[in-house]
């Protein structure tokens, strides 16, 4: 009777049939939903019970980006079933959490997948594998060109500041940079702003002009914050040259 | 001696057939997308394969003997090593490369299956030391002196 069992079970085991589906990737105010269609054809005699479908990413500095997990009840022997997989990663998230380095730098996410069955009513397994997924930053290589520097008058100049990134995401960003100019008083001696939009895989330069007070020799660094449809962050301290 | 050879030669092909000749074939549709596993199993298939076979010829051909009992209670204890062995205790881990670069975790809890296999030679071992010791005392009774006649009265 084991001896049967045993047989049916491998045999049967043998005639699950996964395919995987072509991932897409949609973003929706701010949120990236990655889904992955999966059809599981169980053509043995046996149900799988319990699938459970876990997946967590992780940047290359090791913090968690996003976890999630789909539930399969029951798959019938001799029954086909087709699920999906999402995964989201909301920018704002990005924004508002320690991951904010993801809004400037790209980043190749390390993803986890563990999943969880038990064939047969018996027979519990385990699979995990790893995989690896791109991410495009929305403010990459973000970079504040060459103060240049015209006097207005005895207490005054006009600073122009150039600005430039490149948006490796799939989002349209667009929204308002605004700039705090410091001196080495740590006093705001300037304030400006200037909007962008910047389509997916473009690069955005833009100039901003700033009246500051006092002398250029005492500019120390620039404070910039970002405001977009989808979050707002800052301010992000930068040097000028 | 040539009827128990003939059960035995019987005994022996029907056991390889099942234990080795039907595992082998199921392995080998694995052999195409995870060669490692099918490799793997092979081995421990051909090893269980060997035992049962080897054991249940050996104690065909010494039934009626002592031996007989002898080889079923090794038997007993060699497949509850080999099942623990086989089944790495239970928890059974695998490392696959069925796609290129991509590496496969598989775990499979297996403690229930062997346990109950344990359980099965459990009993088989103790049917067999208790045919063992039914069969010596069946034999000493019959090495002793019969009563006579007129001790009787």
């Amino acid at each position: 009777m084991l001896l049967l069992f045993t047989i049916t079970v491998v045999y049967s085991a043998l005639q699950i049939r996964p395919s995987f589906g072509e991932p897409s990737v949609h973003s929706t105010n701010g949120t990236f939903a990655v889904s992955l269609p999966m059809t599981l054809y169980n053509g043995g005699f046996y149900d799988i019970s319990g699938l459970n479908i876990t997946t967590q990413a992780t940047d290359n500095e090791g913090s968690i980006v996003t976890s999630s997990t789909t539930l399969f009840p029951l798959i019938s022997g001799g029954a086909s079933a087709t699920l999906r997989h999402n995964m989201s990663i909301a920018i704002q998230q990005a924004a508002t959490s320690d991951l904010s380095h993801l809004l400037f730098m790209d980043s190749e996410f390390e993803v986890n997948t563990h999943l969880r069955l038990v064939y047969a009513k018996a027979f519990p397994f385990e699979i995990s594998f790893n995989m690896s997924m791109p991410w495009g930053a929305p403010f990459a290589n973000l970079t504040l060109g060459e103060v240049a520097v015209v006097p207005v008058n005895i207490t005054h100049f006009r600073a122009l500041i150039p600005v430039s990134f490149e948006n490796h995401s799939f989002l349209e960003m667009n929204g308002t940079i605004a700039l705090e100019i410091v001196d080495y008083l740590n006093n705001v001696v300037g304030t400006s702003s200037t909007s962008f939009d910047a389509s997916p895989g473009s690069l955005s330069e833009t100039s901003v002009e700033i009246i500051v007070s006092g002398n250029p020799a005492n500019i120390r660094e620039a404070r910039l914050s970002f405001q977009t449809p989808y979050f707002n962050y800052g301010p992000m301290v930068m040097s000028l040259v | 001696m040539l009827p128990r050879v003939a059960k035995a030669t019987v005994k022996g092909l029907l056991y390889l057939f099942l234990f080795y000749i039907i595992p082998v074939f199921l392995l080998s549709q694995v052999a195409g997308f995870a060669p490692q596993l099918s490799e793997d199993f092979q081995q421990r298939v051909t090893v269980f394969a060997a035992i049962t076979v080897f054991f249940a010829v050996a104690a065909e051909l010494t039934s009626g003997t002592i031996y007989q009992h002898g080889l079923n209670i090794g038997r007993a204890l060699i497949l509850i090593i080999y099942f623990v062995i086989a089944l790495d205790g239970g928890i059974m881990k695998m490392d696959l490369d069925i796609i290129e670069g991509q590496r496969i975790n598989i775990m499979a809890d297996l403690r229930t299956y062997l346990m109950i296999l344990i359980s099965i030679d459990l009993l088989a071992l103790a049917k067999s030391v208790l045919q063992m010791v039914n069969f010596l005392s069946e034999r000493t009774e019959k090495q002793l002196p019969q009563p006579l006649p007129h001790e009787n009265l």
